[in-house]
């Protein structure tokens, strides 16, 4: 009984901790053709670490919206300022720079 | 005992899963904590006292400041130190860098050829050569020739980074970003990759997104 009880407890424990590494990121993948071509992988997007630093308004829906698979994001749009690319984002000194393709795609097709 | 010695079982058992979870959280904090340590040693390329020097790892060379030379060559450069340069009104690009390419097109600079004077100059190639991109949106890239023979010799690039033929060479942006084919200079010696919409010129037919 109290070993069940235990084993409750830990798993208990276990499931946020877990739950809290995975949720949050999201997986953005509507182009998968071209990126197979070019040879890089979906986009695991750290929606928790931009909350921390700006307001969803800053975002939402300006530049995203708010739903999953919702903006077909492309490089181009990337580079002309839009999406990930825009002012004060990852195409100015503020973030890191467009050319880490690793830093925002998994490695691989 | 016997459920003595079963309850020292989970109570250990219990005690491992807890040192688990509590590293593991440690470790997402020490990996946000990390990021920030990065984020406050940031430098800021549009503030002129700030780095532009960095060595072909990407680390620091210099730190703009002429009040504290990097090396030893500062003196022999202090001339041409790129901050006297950008201070002498050349052009620049977005970035604040000496813009090159410009120079060359509005005739603002003439470099000698050579150091012996009567050796031939070969003009510059007129050559431009479509590189397509992969992928169906981003722009292709158009290669020009004639800058780059302005400065450089067909020998600097061929047959060692390119064979000279359209479309052999299957480079990807990835392998560029890691320093080879066009990275063998962009981002070092030549102007950085951030600026990609100076090689990735061409729009795709295609597409217009
Ligand atoms: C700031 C984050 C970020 C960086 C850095 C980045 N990308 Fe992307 N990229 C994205 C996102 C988001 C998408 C949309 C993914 C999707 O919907 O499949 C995308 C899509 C793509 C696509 C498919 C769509 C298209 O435009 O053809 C390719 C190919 C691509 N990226 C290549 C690259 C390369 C090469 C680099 C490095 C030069 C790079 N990316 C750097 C965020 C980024
Ligand atoms: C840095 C920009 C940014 C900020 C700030 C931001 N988001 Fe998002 N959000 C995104 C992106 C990018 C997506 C992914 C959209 C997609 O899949 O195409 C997204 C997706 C979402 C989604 C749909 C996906 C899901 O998880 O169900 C919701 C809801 C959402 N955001 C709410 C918020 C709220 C609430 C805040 C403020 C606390 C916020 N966002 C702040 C960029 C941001
Ligand atoms: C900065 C590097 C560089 C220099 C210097 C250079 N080239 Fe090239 N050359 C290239 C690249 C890049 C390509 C395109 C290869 C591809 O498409 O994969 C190319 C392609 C060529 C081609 C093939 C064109 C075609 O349509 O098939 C020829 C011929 C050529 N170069 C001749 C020369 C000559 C002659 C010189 C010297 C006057 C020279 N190159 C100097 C980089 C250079
Ligand atoms: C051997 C070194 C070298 C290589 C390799 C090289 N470049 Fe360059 N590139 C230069 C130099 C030097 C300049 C002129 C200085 C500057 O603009 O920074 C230049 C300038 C340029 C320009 C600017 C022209 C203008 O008028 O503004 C473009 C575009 C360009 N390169 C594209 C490429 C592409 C695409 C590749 C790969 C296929 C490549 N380069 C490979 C050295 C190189
Ligand atoms: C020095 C010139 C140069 C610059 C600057 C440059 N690119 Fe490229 N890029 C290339 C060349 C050349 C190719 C074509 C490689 C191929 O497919 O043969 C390419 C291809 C690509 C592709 C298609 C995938 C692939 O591997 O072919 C993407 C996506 C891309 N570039 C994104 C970017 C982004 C984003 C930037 C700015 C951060 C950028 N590029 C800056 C030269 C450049």
């Amino acid at each position: 009984m109290i070993k069940r009880i235990l084993i409750g407890t830990c798993m208990l424990l276990i499931v946020p901790v877990i739950a809290l590494s995975a949720v949050d990121s999201i997986k953005i993948e509507s182009h998968g053709t071209s990126r197979n071509k070019a040879g890089v992988g979906p986009v695991i997007f750290p929606h928790k670490l931009h909350k921390k630093s700006f307001k969803c308004a800053a975002c939402h829906p300006k530049i995203f919206k708010a739903k999953l698979g919702g903006n077909s994001i492309t490089m181009r749009q990337n580079m002309n300022k839009k999406f990930c690319g825009s002012p004060g984002c990852h195409n100015s000194p503020k973030a890191f720079p467009l050319f880490h393709c690793n830093k925002c795609h998994m490695k691989g097709k | 005992m016997k459920s003595f010695v079963r309850y020292t079982k989970t109570t250990l058992l219990f005690l491992l899963v807890l040192t688990v979870c509590i590293a593991v959280s440690g470790a997402f904090s020490d990996v946000e904590s990390a990021q920030k340590r990065k984020k406050s040693s940031k430098i800021d390329p549009t503030n002129p006292c700030s780095v532009i020097y960095l060595d072909t790892k990407g680390n620091l060379a210099g730190v703009g400041d002429p009040n504290k030379p990097a090396s030893l060559s500062y003196k022999k450069g202090r001339g041409w130190h790129p901050q006297a340069l950008s201070a002498n009104g050349l052009p620049k690009d977005r970035y604040g860098l000496i813009d090159w390419a410009r120079l060359v097109r509005e005739n603002l600079i003439k470099p000698r050829h050579a150091l012996k004077a009567g050796v031939d100059e070969m003009p510059p190639l007129q050559m431009d050569v479509l590189i397509v991109a992969k992928g169906d949106f981003v722009d292709d890239v158009i290669y020009p020739h004639e800058m780059h023979t302005y400065w450089l010799k067909c020998e600097v690039c061929h047959p060692g980074i390119f064979i000279p033929a359209a479309g052999q060479n299957n480079m990807t942006m990835i392998g560029i970003v890691e320093g080879k084919w066009c990275g063998r200079c962009h981002n070092k010696v030549a102007f950085p990759l951030t600026d990609c919409s100076r090689c990735h010129v061409s729009p795709k037919k295609t597409s217009k997104k």
